[in-house]
């Protein structure tokens, strides 16, 4: 994707779409115009731009550089060596059988989520279907609930024996047990399901910011309706597209959640098994757990690159230009009560039948499949243990602060930074986009171990508070902020910046004025997203954090390592309540400030 | 110029980046004080140490930091308990023993000794140990403790004990195993599962059965049965689940306290057979106590680790934890044959039995077909 968005660039010879300040045609006006802010340092926009781009190169740099320096390094404790790489992937490790594993399951996945959550998000945007109030539901909680809760939630559904869809609804109905989860098949529905919201995000930002004329051109020259969706929709889709495609498949390929829940009953191993393994002993392998990281890095360089080619073959696909626009809904007509039906029954079975699991855990003394006799003794003891934890109100406290502050300063860095990549041709932006994107193959036990290095060593007071919390999470997340802001503002045509700029604006009048609200809705899904997820960030958490400065996770931890499986849904359903709550409030306040909300559809 | 403008600012955050990581600009702050107080204490009697530490502490600040792999259920009363007989406020890091361990030595290297006493799983104690991370501790405390749970520099202050574990619906009491020989027969054939990462179990009874009069071979051949009987799984606390609700039949290793917690809140599920005695040996893993060198609060340190194995090791039974002394009124025992728990041959090679274990379960998905 990163260079996928930089192509946007490359395409800037042709002298309509060039950007800048001046109207005139001719010279590198964006290279002049961040040279000439990074030439006056002490102004304010020179020094938000530098700072941004320095910040985000630290960021990213420090755990890379952790990583890098314990792959390389010989045996001896110095000179330069690939031993670790032979750790890593020879001997009986089976690498190959586990990438080809990986792979099928990463692929599937997201290919899964992009379907799923492309189609939604159209749905929502550019139709009048009914029911639009359960999208917001649909797109955030399989995001919100952890995934261990998730798999597991499909577990007691999907298990091929007893699981309930099959004992309650096949097995009755058809005299079979069809569904089995612990198959690679069953991975890619969770995994699937638990990802459709990222792309559903981003692409909800994407169908909202399309200039829907050129499809009203189309279906005016005689062009069917999939003629149009085949030929102008999904090709000006293709920055969010390629965006959402690639953060899945990265993600996909470095979880172990799901193919450690579901897919070991089966011996199906993974490639993250093998970094699971090698960060559990001791000494730490850091050699081979970063040898892993790097094939990860180079796999997803390839999508990167590929990426790129694939956005290079594409049209133009700037659709926010200086014309007003408003996407008229689709209208259904005939097919709206299967639209209908099909939206209820894809929030039947991502949200109401998970979560419903995990209340009807959430109300046990332990699990067990429902009968006349356990549906009798439901009690709310699991909340009443949620809510007399000794630190529940400390710990929801402290991860409010943390995810609402790394999403403000991932997207805020993300939305400068996607302009220097893409507005710019600075040299080396390419190099600073790929930059950002690597945080998302570091496992979050080497994000914990580089941090906790660095800032020990440092004056500062950032080791043992919440600040170094913030730090890893805006490390952790800066590749999906990078990859929702990149995408929204590849989708603006310069001409509005340029507007501004004749019109006497300054940089950051243009920045604070035109783009950030333009860019508005992919930046608050991207905010959304981190907000989310930074909630059930554990690996690197779990390292960092100080006495009295406990996150969520830190609770979700310990009741999973005690063997509280239903005091944990309950704390589950609570954050589910939490979350949702929280993310309508952000909702309506971003409906304040000018974001286009669905109705108005 | 361009050009040069970018090197300069990429070499710039190269350098930044470099001279933060490895630049330890501030110095190792060593608390020279600690060991004196360590030294202090332990040259006198016996029976005067304790005062001693109580005195030494209010001069601290009545203040302990505990790293352990306790989770707050059970770190919060111990804390408390602590606290209360001392005055002693405790704060309290938890995480799991691999996270406790790269916290502490991490703090170690940057000479910022962030924990006075640590409390964690023996591998883990062992490790910090060798890197020279602790005190030695001498005492009166240790006299109650058998000489299996004393190592050097950090004592077993509770044991997780290994047993199997069945859900009492789907194993009636023919069925029940006898030993761990037994999870090979194919009558368990789809219905045990193992868990991904109990190498340290693997470990156990492949060296118990070498000791009593097995081959190789004869191990080699039980373990490929066992596998193939197995499925895989990852977590005690979700194989508990799955137990309880009757997904899975038997469950080749499961700590006790997990099982007889799941058991208290009613699920079909037990270690012991039906009539109440195993006569599986069951191997007591132990977790340690220790003082680290460097302690802010030494003498609060010192408390502490004489507190947990003596009034603690109570408060432990009240939690329905297992202690490692010997402390009336303690049940989580009861019925079961304990063997001793090879804690020195896996603190050297557990990474040798990880890498059998792997393999092993590794096969386990093909092997059964």
């Amino acid at each position: 994707m990163t260079l996928a968005s930089t192509s946007t660039t490359s395409r800037d010879d042709d002298p309509a779409s060039r950007p800048g300040p001046a109207p005139r045609p001719g010279e590198n006006k964006p290279v002049d115009r961040l040279l000439r802010l990074l030439r006056r340092p002490l102004s304010f926009q020179g020094l938000l731009v530098g700072v941004a781009v320095v910040v985000v190169g630290y960021l990213a740099l420090v755990p890379l550089g952790y990583l890098v320096h314990d792959t390389f390094l010989g045996s001896g404790g110095s000179g330069v060596s690939l031993d670790a790489f032979a750790r890593a992937y020879g001997g009986n490790s089976q690498a190959g059988q586990m990438l080809l594993n990986s792979l099928w399951f990463a692929v599937g996945s997201a290919a899964l989520a992009l379907t799923l959550g492309t189609a939604l998000a159209y749905v929502q945007v550019r139709t009048d279907t009914p029911f639009k109030g359960l999208f917001f539901a649909a797109s955030l909680v399989p995001l919100i609930v952890p995934g261990i809760l998730y798999s597991t939630s499909w577990i007691f559904l999907g298990d091929p024996s007893t699981g309930l869809l099959n004992s309650l609804l096949f097995k009755p109905l058809f005299g079979s047990s069809p569904i089995n989860i612990y198959s690679v098949w069953g991975m890619i529905w969770v995994q699937g399901l638990h990802l459709a919201p990222v792309t559903f995000l981003l692409m909800v930002a994407a169908f909202r910011a399309m200039d829907p004329s050129l499809e009203e051109s189309a279906a005016m020259s005689g062009a069917s309706r999939l003629t149009v969706l085949r030929r102008i929709t999904v090709p000006l889709l293709r920055p969010a597209m390629i965006s959402a495609a690639l953060l899945m498949f990265v993600q996909s390929l470095e979880s172990f959640e799901v193919p450690g829940l579901l897919g070991l009953q089966n011996g199906i191993y993974v490639f993250t098994s093998r970094i699971y393994f090698v960060l559990r002993a001791y000494p730490i392998d850091y050699g081979a757990a970063g040898a892993y990281a790097i094939g990860l890095l180079v796999i997803a360089a390839m999508g990167v690159l590929l990426s790129g080619w694939l956005q290079r073959s594409s049209r133009n696909f700037q659709t926010v230009g200086g014309k007003a626009f408003r996407p008229r809904p689709v209208e259904l007509g005939r097919a709206r009560p299967y639209v209908g039906a099909g939206v209820i029954l894809y929030f039947l079975v991502t949200v109401i039948l998970p979560v419903g699991v995990l209340v009807y855990a959430s109300l046990l003394k332990y699990y067990t499949a429902p009968t006349s006799k356990t549906l009798g003794r439901l009690t709310l003891d699991n909340y009443r243990a949620v809510f007399t934890m000794p630190l529940a109100f400390t710990a929801l406290k402290n991860s409010l602060i943390v995810g609402i502050g790394a999403a403000t300063a991932v997207m805020f860095l993300a939305a400068i930074v996607a302009w220097v990549v893409l507005r710019t041709k600075a040299p080396g932006r390419r190099v600073l986009d790929l930059l950002a994107f690597t945080p998302i193959v570091i496992p979050g036990l080497v994000l914990g171990l580089a941090l906790s290095f660095v800032y020990l060593r440092m004056p500062l007071p950032i080791y043992g508070t919440l600040l170094i919390l913030l730090i890893s999470y805006c490390t952790r997340y800066l590749p999906y902020g990078m990859r929702y802001a990149s995408s929204a503002m590849a989708q603006m045509s310069p001409e509005l910046e340029e507007s501004a700029a004749v019109s006497g604006a300054s940089w950051f009048q243009t920045f604070r004025r035109v783009l950030l609200p333009l860019m508005s809705g992919g930046i608050l899904a991207g905010w959304v997203y981190i907000l989310v997820v930074s909630f059930r960030e554990l690996s690197s958490t779990i390292l960092l954090y100080s006495p009295g400065k406990e996150v969520l996770s830190v609770l979700i931890w310990e009741q999973f390592e005690n063997g509280q499986f239903t005091t944990l849904a309950a704390l589950g359903v609570c954050m589910v309540a939490l979350l949702v709550l929280l993310v309508s409030v952000a909702y309506r306040l971003g409906a304040r400030f000018g974001l286009q909300s669905d109705s108005a559809n | 110029m361009r050009t040069r403008n970018t090197t300069l600012a990429l070499a710039g955050l190269l350098v930044a980046a470099a001279t933060t990581g490895c630049g330890s600009a501030v110095t190792a702050a060593s608390e020279p004080q600690a060991d004196g107080t360590y030294a202090q204490i332990a040259a006198l009697p016996k029976d005067q140490q304790v005062d001693k530490a109580r005195e030494l502490a209010r001069k601290e600040g009545r203040t302990l930091s505990l790293y352990t792999s306790m989770t707050a259920d059970i770190a919060t009363p111990i804390a408390q308990a602590f606290e209360k007989k001392y005055g002693i406020r405790v704060s309290v890091f938890r995480g799991n023993s691999e996270t406790v361990l790269q916290r502490a030595l991490q703090e170690s290297q940057a000479g910022k000794a962030g924990a006075d006493t640590v409390e964690t799983n023996f591998a883990e104690m062992a490790v910090l140990a060798d890197n020279g991370l602790l005190a030695d501790f001498n005492g009166s405390a240790l006299d109650k403790v058998g000489s299996a749970h004393k190592f050097p520099q950090w004592t077993a202050s509770r044991l997780n004990v290994f047993q199997p574990a069945w859900n009492t619906e789907l194993i009636k009491p023919a069925d029940e195993p006898q030993s761990w020989e037994d999870l090979a027969l194919p009558k368990y054939k789809g219905k045990l599962t193992l868990e991904v990462s109990d190498s340290d179990w693997y470990a156990n009874v492949t060296k118990y059965w070498l000791a009593h009069g097995k081959s190789q071979a004869e191990v080699d051949a039980l373990w490929k049965d066992i596998a193939a009987n197995s499925k895989v799984a990852k977590g005690h606390t979700t194989m508990i689940q799955f137990l309880s609700a009757g997904q899975s039949a038997i469950e080749a290793m499961n700590y006790t306290y997990i099982t007889d917690r799941a058991a208290d809140k009613g699920a079909p599920v037990t270690h012991l057979p039906r009539g109440g005695v195993s006569k599986i040996p069951a191997f007591a893993r132990p977790n340690g106590v220790g003082m680290v060198k460097n302690a802010k609060h030494p003498a609060a340190a010192w408390l502490f680790y004489h507190w947990l194995l003596t009034d603690g090791q109570k408060e432990l039974v009240k939690l329905k934890l297992t202690p490692s002394t010997k402390v009336p009124g303690d049940e989580s025992l009861r019925g079961l044959t304990l063997a001793p728990f090879d804690v020195e041959g896996l603190s050297d090679e557990a990474a040798t039995w990880d890498k059998k274990y792997d393999a092993l379960l590794r096969g386990a998905g093909t092997a059964g077909k």
